[in-house]
């Protein structure tokens, strides 16, 4: 029987032939082939990492989506807020008026409507309990007032100069800013933005951890075929890269996994968002998930994914050694 | 010998705990030759072929495979020293949840061959050992002897210049381990140098070639192809 020669001992041109590129890209082609089809081997456990690691990830983004929100609401219930500035009773229109017109001059204020005293009566007879006992006042108590707004996008700080200035100015009797809910809320979101971030983080970690155990198991349970690996020839790091793009694959499949859960509860939230929006005529502009994050989630997942599966294998692999 | 791939010069081994499995062994193979080491069990075959593997280290002397001096290959050039070798394990250490055609593809994988140069490769290594038809089938649908197979197919695919088997008739019937040697005999005829571990002196002396015996770890016999009765 004549040998083939393609098993015949190679010449020593084939020998010194090396081609390094093409192994590299050859050996990262079959690393990312095998480890998707272990993955597609066990497909309720892998579905289970993958669902495991989608949760842990959406967590953060739906608490993102929340704040983010909030901070819309904020935002426009802010473009809402009036300085109510009470004049004395002994101002007289032409003092009202010139007030208002020496308000309109500061920096902060976007516009100011002077009401007087018979529009002020007006208003507080159309609400429901307040027409009768206004008929028996004798004479209209109520004083001048400047409802100023402030100009949009002014810090709670120079909001609370603006109020301190008006306060200050002669023939003002008190001035009521509606804008200290705003501070509040702002420091509420401040809190959350933190704790989004402090959960983020938590949640990174878990899905090291998660990844990290899955490819430790994968490597304990798989230590016969390692070492058939080493005994023909294969170097650690051709034993490690098919656990390396497992833990890709992983944190890639739980990473949009996550993102799509992140939209069905942004899908959830546009109905009562936009009767919201209809309540403050259409100021509220509800954002979703930015499309920059909806690519960097999946993308930081598969990031994650290689270095829990990169400090475990590592580590596992130096111990079968 | 001018043309020695293999030379072990004064060789001993010996394990923790003081077992000595070699002892002073000295002995070459030259290119293209084909030879048996053989003796009792626990006579040193294995580690004689576990030293060439660099499974194992010498505790001293020196061991050479194609004019490479072993003791100077650290950790990380084992693999590209195992990658020049064809190894041939009695128990054929497959993985058994790949298809033939997987097992027998692995080197090749290894040493970064295209796809479309690895299937040539496979089939026609398959087709040597007979089993062309049986590459998409997994390995425990195989008897023994198929396996076995399986395994030389696997040695001989990336085209190594030193063949080395461990008892590769150890679980065969007669009939069968004889193709297996008639197999090896032919890689030997093409050039390869061929190194084989067996207790089966029957076997043995009716392949006529060169016979190392080994006995406690210590060379006592080493026959010549045309000596051996």
């Amino acid at each position: 029987m004549s040998t083939p020669t393609d098993v015949q001992p190679p010449t020593r041109s084939e020998r010194s032939h090396r081609r390094p590129v093409s192994s590299w890209r050859e050996h990262h082609s079959w690393s990312a082939g095998a480890s998707l089809r272990r993955l597609a081997s066990k497909p309720v456990g892998s579905f289970l990492t993958i669902a495991v690691m989608g949760l842990a990830l959406a967590l953060p983004l739906a608490f993102y989506l929340l704040l983010s929100n909030a901070q819309s609401l904020g935002d426009a219930l802010g473009r809402n807020q009036v300085i109510n500035v009470f004049l004395k009773p002994d101002q007289v229109a032409a003092n009202a008026q010139l007030l208002a017109k020496q308000v309109q001059q500061h920096d902060g204020v976007a516009n100011v409507t002077l009401k007087s005293p018979q529009q002020g009566m007006d208003e507080l007879s159309k609400m429901q309990g307040f027409s009768d006992s206004l008929h028996a006042l004798d004479d209209n108590p109520l004083p001048y007032v400047l409802e100023v707004q402030p100009q949009d996008g002014l810090s709670a700080d120079a909001v609370g100069h603006l109020v301190d200035d008006l306060r200050g100015m002669q023939g003002v009797d008190m001035v009521q800013d509606s804008g200290t809910w705003r501070q509040r809320l702002d420091a509420l979101l401040g809190v959350g933005n933190r704790a989004v971030l402090i959960l983020a983080a938590l949640f990174a970690l878990a899905v090291l951890l998660v990844v990290g155990n899955t490819v430790r198991v994968d490597i304990t349970s798989r230590a016969d075929e390692i070492g058939v690996l080493k005994l023909v020839g294969a170097s650690r790091a051709f034993v490690r890269r098919p656990y390396l793009y497992a833990g890709i694959w992983y944190g890639l499949s739980g990473g949009i996994l996550a993102v799509a859960l992140a939209l069905l509860i942004e899908f959830a939230l546009v109905d009562p968002v936009a009767r919201l929006s209809q309540v403050y005529e259409g100021k509220l502009h509800v954002g979703g998930l930015p499309p920059w994050l909806l690519l960097a989630v999946p993308i930081a997942a598969a990031f994650l994914g290689w270095l829990g599966a990169r400090l475990v294998s590592a580590w596992q692999l130096r111990r079968a050694a | 010998m001018g043309n020695a791939v293999i030379r072990f010069d004064q060789v001993s081994k010996r394990y923790e705990g003081g077992h000595e499995a070699l002892s002073q062994l000295t002995f070459e193979v030259a290119k293209g030759e084909m030879a048996f080491v053989t003796g009792h069990s626990g006579a040193g075959k294995s580690t004689l072929l576990k030293l060439l593997a660099l499974i194992e280290r010498p505790s001293h002397g020196h061991i050479s495979l194609d004019g490479q001096s072993l003791a100077k290959i650290g950790r990380s050039g084992i693999p590209k020293l195992r990658r020049s070798l064809g190894m041939v394990f009695q128990d054929h250490r497959l993985l058994m949840d790949r298809t033939v055609f997987a097992n027998v593809e692995l080197p090749l994988v290894i040493g970064g061959i295209a796809p479309l140069e690895r299937g040539r490769r496979v089939r026609a290594a398959l087709e040597k050992v007979g089993l062309l038809d049986y590459e998409r089938q997994l390995p425990a649908s195989l008897s023994t002897g198929e396996q076995q197979r399986v395994g030389i197919a696997r040695a001989i695919v990336a085209k190594p210049n030193v063949l080395i088997a461990d008892e590769p008739t150890g679980n065969l019937d007669p009939q069968l381990a004889v193709e297996i040697m008639g197999l090896f005999a032919e890689f030997q005829q093409v050039g390869t140098t061929v190194l084989i571990a067996s207790h089966d002196l029957p076997l043995i002396k009716r392949m006529k070639k060169r016979v190392v015996v080994l006995d406690h770890g210590r060379l006592v016999a080493d026959v010549a192809a045309e000596e051996v009765l």
